[in-house]
């Protein structure tokens, strides 16, 4: 039964190619419960995000590439004969070390972001639930994931992957933060409505600074200070009254000259801030004369120093790496171990099966021999058998879930199939 | 070696230990201190702590009187606060100040050894217990005061000047620093103001005189001038200036003590 993985990622395949797997998947034109119906597959998990779409098997037999690719979604306007370029098959423990990655944010565009957890468990949560009336999940892939997501747990948990700001809204926050402390509760000005500032907002929002939102196109501040958390819109006349109150500004307009000068800070608060005012400014050109950084208590940062911020983060995080594979392959090596163990359990099952149907026959003809026993002596008898049996049969046991472990299973069965006269795979009587 | 000066050795180098963590952190770039360094900042409280005890059960008195003794209190103190800065998780890294100042109070105390100093003096008994711990609670107070203020300038020029690197990452928030720095001034300054009250007032009680000359009391006004400056300076000049002014006032009170320590006539205690 080989575990198996097709799949596409940012790594093999362009972004149009990618989102239209994504898209199909999202429209419901694909159905892991039909893939999982054909022969010869037991076990299928479909995990599609938009940056890869993956898919993990238990199958009979081992498939080759062009029959894996046959099981993917098939997004229209996308030559089928071009997919097998842009996918990669991962067979067995292969398989099990890149869902761990994965899981763990190592395969991601972005490295450390913790949204893949998330996902991965949606797309076994997914899986379970239609398991109800599909039977598209089993014990193998119902593990593999479990693991994988204590593993990613693990990850996050007991490194310093995730630490840090790997975006340019979370690197001004990070800023704040070190300035700052905790956000809650404090003010920012945000100059403009465009992406960046609706990004800035989220940000900031997500943290409890209240946030007013100045721009000359009153509808869209309104829109965007009702999606804030204590987001109120205010009109550019009221900026400079507003100021004083400011623990922080950003500015992201599409204005071709600086809109915040040093003469501007200076004429609304001539003893500069009291406390310290940081000055975020998004713009290209620039909103802020860098004049205004060079003011008492003024903190000033633009895109290329929070660039500055991400790569820190980014090297940071990669220090970090070899700690996240060791955490990976420990998580990797114990799955793995209990996936080659399964294949002895039906040579332990009979094994057992076989000795207590044994036991039972002889201790029943040695108990006919002795009728003069009383009840209570019958049954010390009888649980005397049952004591030597389960310690016999305890190492034997253990020995045979190493050997599988260690790969050594085919070799061992066979064995073990002869030493105790037990069936073979196929049914028939193995001769002593 | 007796049990006092095991109990401070331990102490000493549980701190150097727990240093060698911070440093570490720092090194790594991470942005907090390993729980292993509480644990052995933890430890080195304890073991000093019960080293006291044990000084006081031995001679029937605490270590207030000898610079070893002195300098065993003191660092006991900032000790204590280092471990309740430590308990906090964001403002560890004042670790990285403290520890050393610590190390080298204990490493004195243990170097002159640590037992009475022998010398006597009329004020003696609760009160002078009660004007010395004081007086020490304020110095402690200083010590920690001094470490957030030396963070909070690194941190400032990190910002400053763009350099977002393992100072930046380490170094806990200006805010933060700025409240503990300002906290402990707002009490060490009413501890020291209530020993040097006691101070004088016993001396005027049972001297008739006001002791202006004495090497001590110089340090002590010193001091609590120290502590106004640095916390006004807040109101006038902002934080940066704040935390500039607690740096330069716990040098000052250093040197003070040196100069006035090799200036002292022969046969005066101090300390």
């Amino acid at each position: 039964m080989p575990l198996t993985l097709i799949g596409l990622s940012h790594h093999t395949a362009p972004l149009e190619v990618r989102e239209r797997f994504a898209a199909e998947v999202q429209a419901g034109r694909y159905s892991v419960a039909a893939v999982r119906e054909l022969s010869g597959l037991r076990e299928v998990v479909l995990l599609s995000t938009c940056n890869r779409t993956e898919q993990y098997l238990v199958t009979d037999h081992v498939l080759e590439h062009n029959a894996l690719v046959a099981l993917l979604p098939q997004p229209p306007g996308i030559d089928p004969a071009q997919l097998t370029s842009f996918t990669y098959v991962r067979y067995e423990r292969a398989a099990v070390e890149h869902l761990f990655r994965v899981v763990s944010s190592l395969d991601s565009m972005m490295l450390g972001e913790s949204q893949i957890q998330g996902q991965v468990r949606s797309a076994y949560l997914s899986a379970l639930e239609l398991q109800r009336e599909h039977k598209v999940i089993g014990p193998i892939l119902s593990r593999l994931f479990e693991s994988a997501l204590a593993v990613g747990g693990r990850v996050r948990a007991e490194t310093h992957l995730g630490d840090g700001a790997a975006s340019i809204p979370s690197a001004a926050v990070e800023l704040a933060g070190k300035i700052f402390g905790p956000l809650r509760g404090r003010h920012a000005i945000v100059l403009g409505t465009g992406e960046m500032s609706e990004l800035a907002v989220e940000c900031l929002s997500a943290q409890g600074v209240r946030t007013s939102i100045v721009s000359r196109t009153a509808g869209r501040a309104r829109e965007l200070a009702s999606r804030a958390l204590n987001g109120a819109a205010v009109s550019v006349d009221e900026l400079a009254a507003l100021l004083p109150s400011a623990d922080i500004i950003v500015t992201a307009t599409a204005a071709p000259h600086a809109v915040i000068t040093q003469s501007m800070i200076e004429r609304i608060l001539p003893k500069g801030p009291a406390q310290p005012l940081l000055i975020v400014d998004l713009a290209l050109p620039r909103d802020v004369e860098p004049e205004v950084g060079q003011l008492r208590n003024v903190f000033l940062y633009n895109l290329d120093d929070l660039h500055q911020v991400i790569e820190g983060t980014l090297e940071k995080r990669r220090a970090e790496l070899p700690f996240a594979e060791a955490i990976i392959r420990d998580g990797a090596g114990e799955y793995w171990n209990w996936y080659r163990a399964l294949e002895v359990v039906p040579v332990i099952r009979e094994l057992r099966e076989r000795a207590e149907q044994m036991r039972a026959q002889e201790t029943a003809r040695a108990l006919r021999a002795l009728p003069h026993l009383r009840e209570e002596d019958r049954a010390a008898v009888d649980a005397l058998t049952r004591q030597l049996l389960a310690k016999l049969l305890h190492q034997p046991t253990i020995r045979l879930r190493e050997a599988a472990a260690t790969g050594r299973n085919a070799e061992i069965v066979e064995v073990a199939r002869f030493l105790f006269e037990l069936e073979s795979p196929n049914g028939d009587e193995t001769n002593a | 070696m007796n049990a006092i000066a095991f109990l401070h050795g331990l102490s000493l180098a549980s701190y150097l230990a727990a240093g060698g963590l911070v440093a570490g952190s720092l090194a790594a770039g991470r942005s907090t201190v390993l729980r292993g360094a509480v644990g052995l900042i933890t430890l080195a409280v304890v073991a000093h702590g019960i080293g006291i005890a044990l000084y006081v059960m031995d001679f029937g008195e605490l270590p207030l009187v000898g610079l070893a003794a002195s300098c065993s209190s003191l660092a006991f103190l900032i000790g204590a606060s280092l471990l309740a800065a430590a308990l906090l998780r964001e403002i560890r890294p004042l670790a990285l100040v403290l520890i050393p100042i610590i190390a080298l109070l204990l490493a004195t105390a243990i170097t002159l050894g640590i037992a009475p100093s022998g010398a006597s003096s009329p004020f003696r008994g609760v009160w002078f217990a009660a004007h010395v711990v004081l007086a020490f609670v304020g110095y402690a107070c200083l010590a920690v005061a001094f470490a957030a203020g030396l963070l909070y300038l690194l941190q400032f020029r990190a910002l400053k000047v763009k350099k977002f690197g393992r100072t930046f990452r380490f170094l806990p928030p200006l805010e933060t620093l700025d409240k503990v720095r300002q906290r402990v001034l707002l009490t060490g300054l009413p501890a020291l103001t209530f020993a040097l009250a006691l101070g004088w007032a016993w001396t005027v009680r049972f001297q008739n005189s006001l002791a202006a000359q004495n090497p001590q009391v110089i340090w002590g006004v010193v001091t609590w001038l120290v502590f106004v400056a640095a916390l006004f300076s807040r109101r006038r000049g902002g934080e940066r200036f704040a935390a500039a002014a607690s740096v330069a006032g716990f040098i000052v009170v250093v040197l003070a003590y040196v100069a006035l320590r090799v200036s002292m006539a022969n046969g005066q205690v101090f300390l």
